[in-house]
């Protein structure tokens, strides 16, 4: 015994780490899973075979009413009800009705201009997700500020002043710009401009004089752009025409585009240590926080023309999307504030010490971390504001659900509520489970940028 | 030892004897509390100065008010011969020259290492990006961590941390740096590779003001040593003097806790 303390004293005892075990197979893989949480108790095991009983019996009702005993072919609601009573869906009347409910009352000979409008878009923007696309910042900023340009010229058409014409010949440069660049960016690594510069002027000048010569090409583009845009002749489609989908992506994309930015300044003004920016910001974010929307829409839709000098009107729709963006601008203020909010001070003082200004720190330290933690509820309140939308319904604006009401006042499809109002269900649903899975992505994304 | 016998043979020892810190009868106040009561202190270029005391006792916001992260009510704060005022680009200018580690690192954890060490360098100094990054590569060689530029703050140890961290003040190429309880946040394993990291910088002769309470670190190299308790300062010596044999009962109170305990 003796023996052998002496001989640890001398040499140290080596400590040797017990090497890592699998996990018991019962608590890992799909068995494991299954067993751990369906079956784990006898309790478990019943209320797994009683909630998957409920669950087939809404899913088979749903189907069978929407699928297996539902109507495709029919004159009017009459001979539905004749045919299967309520037990089946009566889908005719909402075929019948799927260009209006998806384009308002837009005349149906120019729906390819909503639809090239969209198209437009998608086209803007998709090179975000093009992973070697250098200038997405650019794109991005782009998209916001020149796209609605564009578009409204495509849905709203009619006669353009020199001023219109050169905003829209701006709006169609931006989308040229973007995909220029995104082409010479993968083909050749710089962006546009850069690689015009590089062609145009010769190798011997300098850097500045080659991007000189780069801009002066994106002029070109734009001449190109004028001459294409006074070239179009667009009927004019009045507002009062749109209507459907249409009308609630136009709504809710302007205001979800327009709450962002605008929610960031508000935030960072009720947070600043001027007291008359504070003073107002907070009375701003207050006063259309504690107001419903309803209200609000109510108060822009007929009182501002009171407000306003005689014979200057604004337009219905501009009213209303004024209304919502205002809303969801104090609601996104609160929603970023609380993103600052969670910031430790030390960020502040960091950045600070390093000598950054208030403006660097805010958009390079502290605005992408507070906004990164508020991601989720930055996307519920888009979705908010897509569903919110629908309250312009009640001011005579009609959007999708307005015109699935109107399926149902349709004489000859009179009472015809449920089918249209189960379809535009799943419009919404999609839109919001479509946002809703991006934030999920895009948490993913900057969570395994971050960690690990 | 009067004051300034001490501040004379601090200048002696000091390498070339400028004075880079001047705080003139600073006061500071949170509300109607003082926390600074009318600081002297005068650093000489090339000082390695450490600066101890109770929790509460000010010395962190004395040192934050070189800085100005804080900002002092009364009294001066001159640095390379110049005043903190009311200027606010002027007062940019001047806190360009100083550098500062905090006790919990401060990183910025939403950039990768490498991005936190050329972040400033760009937008502050205009520097190109490629020449920044190399400045970063040669300061996370210094404090040995080059191999960890492209993960992100968080994945690594505190002790990795707050080496970044020093390194990210280091490429700003201040004249003076601060640190701010650096170890106090720190597992005692990790201690030691952020005290080297320290060292090393003060051999290299830059002016450093460190609050700590890590006394052999003091010992070792500090040339002042300075102990405050409620907003003033008590008692400054070279450490030597300090240690072995210091003045006041506060003083010896003080180091008779921290050092057997």
């Amino acid at each position: 015994m003796s023996d052998s303390t002496n001989t640890t004293r001398t040499q140290p005892l080596i400590f040797q780490p017990k090497p890592e075990r699998a996990a018991p197979p019962s608590t890992v893989g799909v068995v494991g899973w299954m067993r751990q949480n369906l079956f784990s108790s006898v309790s478990n095991t019943l209320m797994t075979i009683l909630g998957a009983y409920i669950v087939y019996v809404f899913l088979a009702s749903v189907l069978n009413w929407a699928l297996f005993n539902a109507v495709w072919e029919a004159e009017n609601r009459r001979e539905c009800l004749d045919l299967v009573g309520r037990s089946g869906a009566c889908w005719p009347g909402v075929i019948e009705w799927f260009d209006n409910l998806i384009y308002g009352l837009y005349p149906k000979d120019q729906i390819w201009r909503i639809n090239l409008g969209f198209l437009a878009l998608i086209l803007w923007v998709a090179p975000l997700w093009f992973p070697k696309v250098q200038s997405k910042v650019a794109i991005g900023i782009s998209a916001v500020m020149l796209y609605p340009f564009l578009a409204s010229y495509f849905f709203l058409g009619g006669d353009k002043g020199v001023f219109w014409t050169a905003l829209v010949s701006a709006g169609l440069t931006g989308l040229i710009w973007v995909w220029l660049t995104v082409f010479t960016e993968l083909r050749y690594g710089t962006s546009f401009i850069r690689t015009m510069g590089a062609i145009l002027g010769n190798s011997g000048k300098s850097e500045e004089e080659q991007l000189k010569f780069g801009r002066l090409s994106l002029i070109g583009v734009f001449v190109i752009a004028v001459v294409l845009v006074s070239q179009w002749e667009l009927s004019f489609v009045s507002t009062r025409q749109w209507g459907g989908l249409f009308l609630t992506l136009v709504i809710s994309g302007i205001g979800i585009t327009f709450s962002l930015p605008s929610g960031i300044m508000l935030a960072l003004g009720r947070r600043s240590t001027m007291p008359l920016i504070r003073m107002i910001c907070t009375g701003f974010i207050e006063l259309f926080r504690s107001v419903p929307l309803i209200t609000i829409l109510f108060m822009f839709n007929t009182m501002l023309p009171l407000f306003l000098p005689v014979g200057v009107e604004v337009n219905q729709l501009v009213r209303a999307i004024v209304a919502v963006c205002l809303f969801a601008a104090a609601y996104m203020a609160e929603v970023i504030r609380g993103g600052l909010q969670a910031i430790p001070k030390g960020q502040y003082e960091a950045a600070a010490a390093m000598g950054l200004g208030y403006w660097q720190a805010t958009t390079l330290i502290i605005m992408p971390q507070a906004l990164k933690i508020m991601i989720p509820t930055i996307v519920g309140n888009f979705i908010g504001l897509f569903k919110d939308t629908t309250l312009v319904s009640i001011i005579g604006l009609f959007d999708l659900l307005n015109m699935a009401r109107s399926v149902g006042e349709d004489t000859r499809w009179l009472g015809l509520f449920i089918e249209p109002f189960f379809f535009i269900t799943m419009i919404y649903f999609f839109f919001c489970f479509l946002m809703s899975q991006y934030s999920i992505n895009l948490e993913r994304k900057l969570e395994a940028g971050a960690r690990r | 030892m009067s004051t300034d016998t001490i501040e004379k043979t601090a200048k002696r020892s000091a390498q070339s004897g400028q004075p880079v810190i001047e705080l003139v009868g600073m006061s500071k106040w949170y509300g109607n509390f003082q926390v600074l009561k009318d600081i002297d202190l005068t650093v000489y270029e090339g000082e390695r100065i450490v600066v101890c005391g109770p929790s509460g006792s000010g010395k962190s916001t004395m040192i934050r008010c070189i800085n100005q992260l804080e900002v002092h009510q009364e009294g001066d704060v001159i640095i390379h011969g110049k005043a903190y005022g009311k200027d606010e680009k002027q007062n940019d200018l001047i806190r360009r020259d100083i550098g500062m580690v905090f006790q919990s690192f401060n990183l910025f954890p939403h950039l990768s290492v490498l991005e936190n060490c050329t972040m400033a360098q760009i937008w502050v100094k205009e520097t190109p990006k490629a020449e920044a990054e190399a400045v970063a590569m040669h300061f996370l060689e210094r404090v040995r961590i080059p191999e960890q530029a492209h993960k992100f703050p968080l994945q690594l140890s505190g002790g990795q941390q707050q080496r970044v961290a020093i390194a990210r003040a280091l490429c700003m190429n201040p004249k003076i740096m601060l640190f701010d309880e650096p170890t106090s946040a720190l597992d005692p394993e990790m201690i030691n590779e952020v005290l080297e990291a320290m060292i090393e910088l003060a051999e290299s002769g830059m002016t450093m003001i460190v609050v700590t309470h890590e006394m052999n670190f003091a010992r070792k190299v500090a040339d002042r040593v300075i102990f405050m308790d409620q907003g003033e300062i008590v008692e400054q010596a070279p450490p030597h003097a300090f240690f072995d044999n210091p003045q006041y009962d506060r003083t010896q109170l003080f180091l008779s806790q921290i050092l057997h305990h």
